[in-house]
C-alpha cells in the first residue's frame, strides 16, 4: 500500500479537480488580478496626485506679491519647481489669476504681533485636479520660506531644527506602499479564500447530503477533514507564488521567497481550520460563512496585540529588513497553525457523523 | 404582486434565520461585530504602523540624524553597524554627522526619501515644545480655493474679484518687482486696531487692500460689512479652527470668538470627530506650511469605505439564501404554491433590502452626528438605495447563476470588487471631477460636506445603479424557475435563459434592448472612469468598449430568442427584429441625450460619451440624427442575420457589426473633432 492511496489523497484529488473544473480557480485568480490592478491604480493615482515630480508635473507659475515680496522671490529662485512671478500688488496677482498666467498667488503681510509673523495669503484653483498638484509644491516653497523666516528668529529658539538632506528626487514614493500594503494584501487574498472555498467545500456536503454518500466508503470525518483541509491549504502557497513571480517580473524585488511561503502556508493552515471548524459547528453556509468573515477580519484585527502584525512580517521578509523577532513570527504563526490543525483533527474525531 | 404574501415570504426568511438553533449564531455575530468595531478603531488610529522597521540604519554616534532615527518606528537602528555595511546591504542608511549615505538601489532610495520627511516631522515635533511658539512657526499660511474662470467659491467677497482700474497697468509693471508698500501701511493699521483678526478675515483684507484705497481707508467698516455678506469665508476661516492643531488655537485671542459666531451658520464641523477628520472639504485652510494639505478628501475614502463594507456581510448571508433554494430542490415547496416568482423573490429580498438600509442609515445619521453634531444625512440614505439595491440584484443574479457555494463564493467576491471600486474610485475625486457623480456614494460624500446636490444631479447619480439592479433582478427572475434553478446548466445556457425569459413578442426585443441600455451606460461609465488617465489611448480603448457593449446589447437576446424557438429562423424575421432592436438602442439614446442637454451641459465626459454613441448634435438639427439611426438598425439587422443561422454565424455576425461600428465612430471623430 503506498503512501498516497489513503483516502484522504482521493478527497483532496476530488475536492481540486472539482476546483478546476468549475474554473472557479481562474475566476479566483482574475479576481486576485483585480485587486492587483486596482491597487497599484490606487498607488499611481494617488502618489502622482500627491507628489508632483512623479508625474512629471511642469514648473508652477507663482504670482507673487505683498511687503514680503522680495524674500518669497528669493526663496522661489533658488527652486526649480516654481517660476516665480512679481505683481505690484495682489489684485494685479489675482488678475493674472483669473485670466489663468499664473497657476497660484502667494501674497505676504507682516503681521503687527511682537513676533512679525509673516502671513502668506494663498490662493489656488478650487476644484481641479491640478489643484492637489499645485497645493503639494507650494507646501514644499512655503516650508523653505518658513524655514528661513525661522532662521532669522533663532536666537528666541532653544531648538535648532536639523537642516533637512538634500532632496535627491529618487526615491519612488510608492515604494513604501508596494510592500506595506500591496504585499501583504496580494499574500493574505489567496489564505482568506482558501477558507472561504473550504467553508463551501463542507457545508455543501452537509446540506446537499453528500457526506452520507461518503460515509458509505471506508472513510472517517477525520479523513474527509484532512482531504479538505491539504487541498484549500495546498493551493494558497502556489497562489502566492504566481504573485511573487509575477512581482519579480515587474521589477519589485522579493527577497525571503522561503519564509513568505510558510507565512502564507500557515495563515492558510489557520483560516481553513477556522471555516472547517465553523462549517462543522453550523453546518450551514449562511451562518458558516458570515462567521467566517467576521472572526478572520477579527483575528487580523485583534494581531495587533502581537509585537509585529503579520502583515508587517510579511512586508518586512519581502523587503529585506527581517530581523530576529520576524523569524520569530514567522515560527509562531507555523507553531500556532500546527496547533491549530491538530485540534480541528481532534474535533472531527469526536463528531458523531450520524448526526451530521 | 400582493404584499400580505410578499410579507409572509418575507417573515419566514426572517424567522428562519434568526430562529432556533441560529440564535447562537447570531449571538456569536452581534459579539463578533461588536468586538470587530472595538478594534477597527485601534488598528486605524493607534498608530500601529505596518512599516515599523521597515528601513535599517547604521548610525555613528555624533550624528545629528540620531535621535531622528531613534524616535521613528520605520526605522530600524543596527547597532555596531559601520559604512561598510552599506555594501553588503545589512543596513539601507548610514548617518554620519550631517550626512546620509545610502545604499544605491531602490529601497536605499526609498529610505533617504523617508528619512526627509522624519527629519521634517522631527523639527516641527521639536519645535511645537518652544516656549516662543511665534518665531518656532513664524509664517502663517492662509490657502484659499478660487475658480480661474471668475466666479468665487470660497473668497467671495466681490470687490477682491472685480478687474481693478489699476490691474492692467500694474500687468505692465509686473516683472519688475514693484516693492507695494503703500499696501502694508493700511494692514498694519488694522491690525493695530484689532490684533485679535489675523485669523479672521485675512482673505477679505488682503484681497480688497488695493479698493479700500481707492474709495475709502477706513478698514473697520469695510471689513465688517464683507463679513456679513460672505459667509462662505466665514465657514472656511470656522472649519479651519476645527482643524487646527490645539496649540496654535490657544494662540488665538478669545476675543475673536464673538466676531466668527455670528458668521456661523451650521455649516460648520463641530461634532465630536470633527477635529480628527479635519476639512471635508476643499474649503480653504490655515496654519504653519507643515499643516497644508492637499485638498484630497481621504476622509471621504474611509467614509466611503464604511458603507461598503456591511453590505458584503448582507450580500453573504443574502447569496446563500438564495443559492440553498437551489440546493436539494428546496424552493421547489414555494414554487408550486399558487405564489408569482416576483413574489418570491420580492419576499425574500425585503428583509435583506430592510436590513441593509437600517444599517446604512445608521450609518449615514451617525456620520453626521459625529461630524457636524446634528441629525442629518437624509440625502445620504437616499442615495445609498441604489447602492444597496446593485449589491443585492447582483448577488440575486450571481446566486441564480452559480452551480455550487465554492461558486457563490468567487461570486460574491468578485461583485465585492467590482462594486466596491465603482462606488469609491469615483467617490475619492468627489471634489473635483464631476464624473464622480457616476457613483452614488459621491452623493453621500457631498451631502456630509453640506454641499447642495441638483435633483438632476441626484437622478443623474442614482438612475443608472438603480436602472441596473432592476435589470438584474428581471434577469434573475428569469432563471427562477425549475428548469434552471435545480438543473445543471452550462453558464452560458443561463445567459441565454435569462435574456430570452422576458421575450414573448417581437416588440420585446426592442424593450430588452431598452432594459440593457444601463448596462452599456454603466459599462461605458466604468471604462471612461479607468481609462480618462490613459490619454490619447483612452479614446480608442473607449470606442472599442461603446462598440462592443452596444452591439451586444442590440442583439445577444435576438440571438437567445432564436434558440429557445421564440421566432421562426427566417431572414425576414432577423430583419425585422434587428430594425426593432436598433431603434429601441436609437429612441433611448435620444432621450439620455435630451436629458443630458438639459441637465449636464456642464458634464463634459457625458457629452463626449454621447458622441462616441454616434450622436453628435442637438434635437434641433433632426437629419444629423439619421445617420446614428441607420447605424443602430444596420448593425443590430447585421448580428441577428447571423443570429437566426447558428451560434457561429452568429459570433461572426456580431464581430462584424462591432466592426462596422468602431469604424463608423472613428470617421465621424474624424470629421467633425
Amino acid at each position: 500500500m503506498s503512501k498516497f492511496s489513503h483516502p484522504r489523497w482521493s478527497i483532496l484529488k476530488r475536492e481540486l479537480s472539482s476546483l478546476s473544473k468549475e474554473k472557479t480557480i481562474i475566476l479566483a485568480l482574475a479576481i486576485q488580478l483585480v485587486i492587483a490592478g486596482f491597487s497599484s491604480f490606487l498607488v499611481v493615482g494617488l502618489t502622482a496626485l500627491y507628489d508632483p515630480a512623479s508625474a512629471g508635473g511642469d514648473e508652477l507659475t507663482v504670482g507673487i506679491a505683498g511687503e514680503t515680496q522680495d524674500q518669497l522671490l528669493a526663496v522661489a529662485m533658488n527652486r526649480d519647481d516654481i517660476e516665480p512671478r512679481p505683481y505690484v500688488n495682489e489684485a494685479a496677482a489675482m488678475d493674472a489669476f483669473e485670466r489663468g498666467e499664473v497657476d497660484a498667488v502667494v501674497t505676504g503681510t507682516v503681521l503687527t504681533d511682537e513676533a512679525q509673523t509673516v502671513q502668506l495669503d494663498v490662493v489656488v484653483p478650487a476644484e481641479d485636479l491640478r489643484t492637489t498638484l499645485i497645493v503639494t509644491t507650494l507646501r514644499e516653497y512655503l516650508t523653505a520660506v518658513e524655514t528661513i523666516e525661522r532662521q532669522e528668529r533663532a536666537q528666541e529658539l532653544s531648538f535648532t531644527p536639523i537642516e533637512l538632506p538634500e532632496d535627491t528626487g529618487e526615491g519612488s514614493p510608492y515604494f513604501g506602499f508596494t510592500y506595506t500594503i500591496l504585499i501583504p494584501l496580494l499574500l493574505f487574498l489567496p489564505p482568506f479564500i482558501s477558507g472561504s472555498i473550504a467553508v463551501d467545500s463542507m457545508t455543501e456536503e452537509l446540506e446537499r447530503g453528500t457526506l452520507e454518500l461518503l460515509r458509505v466508503a471506508p472513510l472517517s470525518v477525520v479523513d474527509v477533514v484532512d482531504g479538505k483541509a491539504l487541498g484549500m491549504i495546498g493551493i494558497a502557497p502556489l497562489q502566492a507564488l504566481l504573485w511573487m513571480g509575477l512581482l519579480r517580473v515587474n521589477g519589485i524585488g522579493i527577497s525571503n521567497g522561503g519564509a513568505l511561503t510558510v507565512v502564507v502556508t500557515a495563515i492558510a493552515t489557520l483560516t481553513v481550520v477556522i471555516g472547517l471548524l465553523l462549517a462543522l459547528l453550523t453546518r450551514q453556509r449562511r451562518q458558516a460563512q458570515l462567521l467566517y468573515s467576521i472572526v478572520v477580519l477579527l483575528l487580523f484585527g485583534l494581531a495587533v496585540a502581537l509585537p509585529e502584525h503579520p502583515a508587517s512580517t510579511v512586508a518586512k521578509l519581502a523587503i529585506d529588513s527581517a530581523t530576529v523577532g520576524t523569524f520569530a513570527h514567522v515560527a509562531l504563526l507555523f507553531g500556532v497553525a500546527v496547533a491549530g490543525y491538530l485540534f480541528l483533527r481532534r474535533y472531527a474525531t469526536g463528531v458523531n457523523p450520524e448526526r451530521l | 404582486m400582493k404584499l400580505a404574501k410578499i410579507l409572509r415570504i418575507a417573515r419566514w426568511e426572517v424567522t428562519k434565520n434568526a430562529g432556533g438553533v441560529d440564535r447562537r449564531t447570531l449571538g456569536v455575530v452581534v459579539v463578533a461585530l461588536l468586538l470587530l468595531l472595538a478594534v477597527v478603531p485601534i488598528v486605524a488610529f493607534s498608530g500601529v504602523g505596518l512599516d515599523d522597521n521597515l528601513y535599517r540604519v547604521g548610525v555613528s554616534e555624533e550624528s545629528e540624524f540620531a535621535p531622528v532615527v531613534a524616535e521613528d518606528e520605520t526605522f530600524a537602528v543596527i547597532e555596531g553597524a559601520t559604512v561598510d555595511d552599506l555594501e553588503s546591504e545589512r543596513i539601507d542608511l548610514y548617518v554620519e554627522g550631517n550626512q546620509v549615505h545610502r545604499v544605491q538601489s531602490d529601497k536605499g532610495a526609498a529610505a533617504y526619501e523617508e528619512l526627509r520627511d522624519s527629519v521634517a516631522a522631527y523639527n516641527e515635533r521639536n519645535l511645537r515644545q518652544e516656549p516662543n511658539q511665534s518665531a518656532a512657526f513664524p509664517v502663517e499660511v492662509i490657502v484659499s480655493f478660487e475658480e480661474q474662470t471668475g466666479t468665487s467659491v470660497v473668497v467671495g467677497a466681490p470687490g477682491g474679484e472685480e478687474p481693478l482700474p489699476d490691474a492692467d497697468q500694474d500687468e505692465g509693471e509686473a516683472e519688475s518687482p514693484v516693492d507695494d508698500t503703500d499696501d502694508g501701511p493700511p494692514m498694519d493699521e488694522d491690525g493695530d486696531e484689532s490684533p485679535v483678526d489675523e485669523e479672521d478675515v485675512p482673505d477679505e483684507e488682503s484681497a480688497d487692500d488695493p479698493s479700500e484705497e481707492e474709495p475709502d481707508d477706513t478698514g473697520e467698516e469695510t471689513r465688517t460689512d464683507e463679513t456679513d455678506d460672505d459667509t462662505a469665508t466665514g465657514d472656511a476661516d470656522d472649519e479651519q479652527e476645527a482643524a487646527d492643531d490645539p496649540e496654535s488655537d490657544e494662540d488665538h485671542d478669545p476675543a475673536d470668538d464673538p466676531a466668527t459666531a455670528d458668521r456661523e451658520d451650521g455649516d460648520e464641523l463641530t461634532g465630536p470627530l470633527a477635529d480628527f477628520l479635519g476639512p471635508l472639504s476643499d474649503d480653504g485652510m490655515s496654519g504653519s506650511p507643515a499643516d497644508i494639505t492637499p485638498p484630497f478628501p481621504f476622509q471621504s475614502l474611509v467614509l466611503a469605505f464604511l458603507f461598503v463594507l456591511p453590505l458584503n456581510f448582507v450580500i453573504q448571508a443574502y447569496g446563500s439564501t438564495i443559492l440553498s433554494e437551489r440546493i436539494n430542490r428546496r424552493g421547489e415547496l414555494l414554487l408550486v404554491t399558487p405564489v408569482s416568482r416576483t413574489e418570491i423573490i420580492a419576499g425574500k429580498t425585503l428583509p435583506y433590502l430592510l436590513g441593509a438600509m437600517a444599517l446604512q442609515s445608521l450609518l449615514a445619521v451617525g456620520a453626521v452626528w459625529l461630524l457636524r453634531g446634528e441629525i442629518g444625512g437624509f440625502v445620504s440614505i437616499l442615495a445609498l438605495i441604489p447602492l444597496v439595491l446593485l449589491f443585492l440584484g447582483s448577488t440575486f443574479l450571481g446566486a441564480m447563476f452559480a452551480r455550487s457555494f465554492k461558486e457563490l463564493t468567487f461570486v460574491t467576491v468578485t461583485i465585492t470588487v467590482s462594486l466596491t471600486s465603482y462606488a469609491f474610485i469615483p467617490a475619492i475625486f468627489s471634489d473635483i471631477d464631476p464624473i464622480a457623480l457616476i457613483s452614488p456614494l459621491t452623493l453621500v460624500v457631498r451631502d456630509l460636506q453640506t454641499e447642495s446636490i441638483a435633483l438632476s444631479e441626484f437622478l443623474f447619480s442614482a438612475g443608472p445603479p438603480t436602472l441596473v439592479a432592476l435589470v438584474f433582478f428581471s434577469l434573475g427572475a428569469g432563471l427562477y424557475r425549475e428548469e434552471d434553478m435545480f438543473d445543471q446548466r452550462s453558464m452560458s445556457g443561463k445567459v441565454l435563459d435569462s435574456l430570452a425569459g422576458p421575450i414573448s413578442s417581437k416588440w420585446h426585443v426592442g424593450l430588452v434592448t431598452m432594459m440593457l441600455i444601463p448596462f452599456v451606460m454603466v459599462t461605458q461609465l466604468v471604462a471612461v472612469a479607468t481609462f480618462f488617465a490613459l490619454g490619447e489611448l483612452a479614446i480608442l480603448l473607449l470606442f472599442i468598449v461603446v462598440a462592443v457593449t452596444e452591439e451586444l446589447a442590440k442583439t445577444l437576446h435576438v440571438y437567445a430568442a432564436y434558440e429557445h424557438n421564440r421566432f421562426e429562423r427566417t431572414a425576414g424575421s432577423a430583419i425585422v427584429l434587428g430594425a426593432i432592436s436598433g431603434t429601441a438602442f436609437f429612441l433611448i439614446e435620444i432621450a439620455i441625450l435630451v436629458f443630458q442637454l438639459l441637465g449636464f451641459t456642464e458634464l463634459e465626459i457625458g457629452e463626449a460619451l454621447l458622441l462616441f454613441s454616434g450622436v453628435i448634435t442637438g434635437p434641433s438639427e433632426l437629419l444629423l440624427l439619421i445617420p446614428p439611426l441607420l447605424l443602430h438598425i444596420i448593425t443590430a439587422v447585421i448580428g441577428t442575420l447571423g443570429a437566426y443561422r447558428s451560434k457561429g454565424a452568429y459570433i461572426v455576425a456580431v464581430s462584424l457589426a462591432m466592426l462596422v461600428h468602431l469604424v463608423y465612430n472613428l470617421s465621424v471623430v474624424m470629421l467633425f473633432v
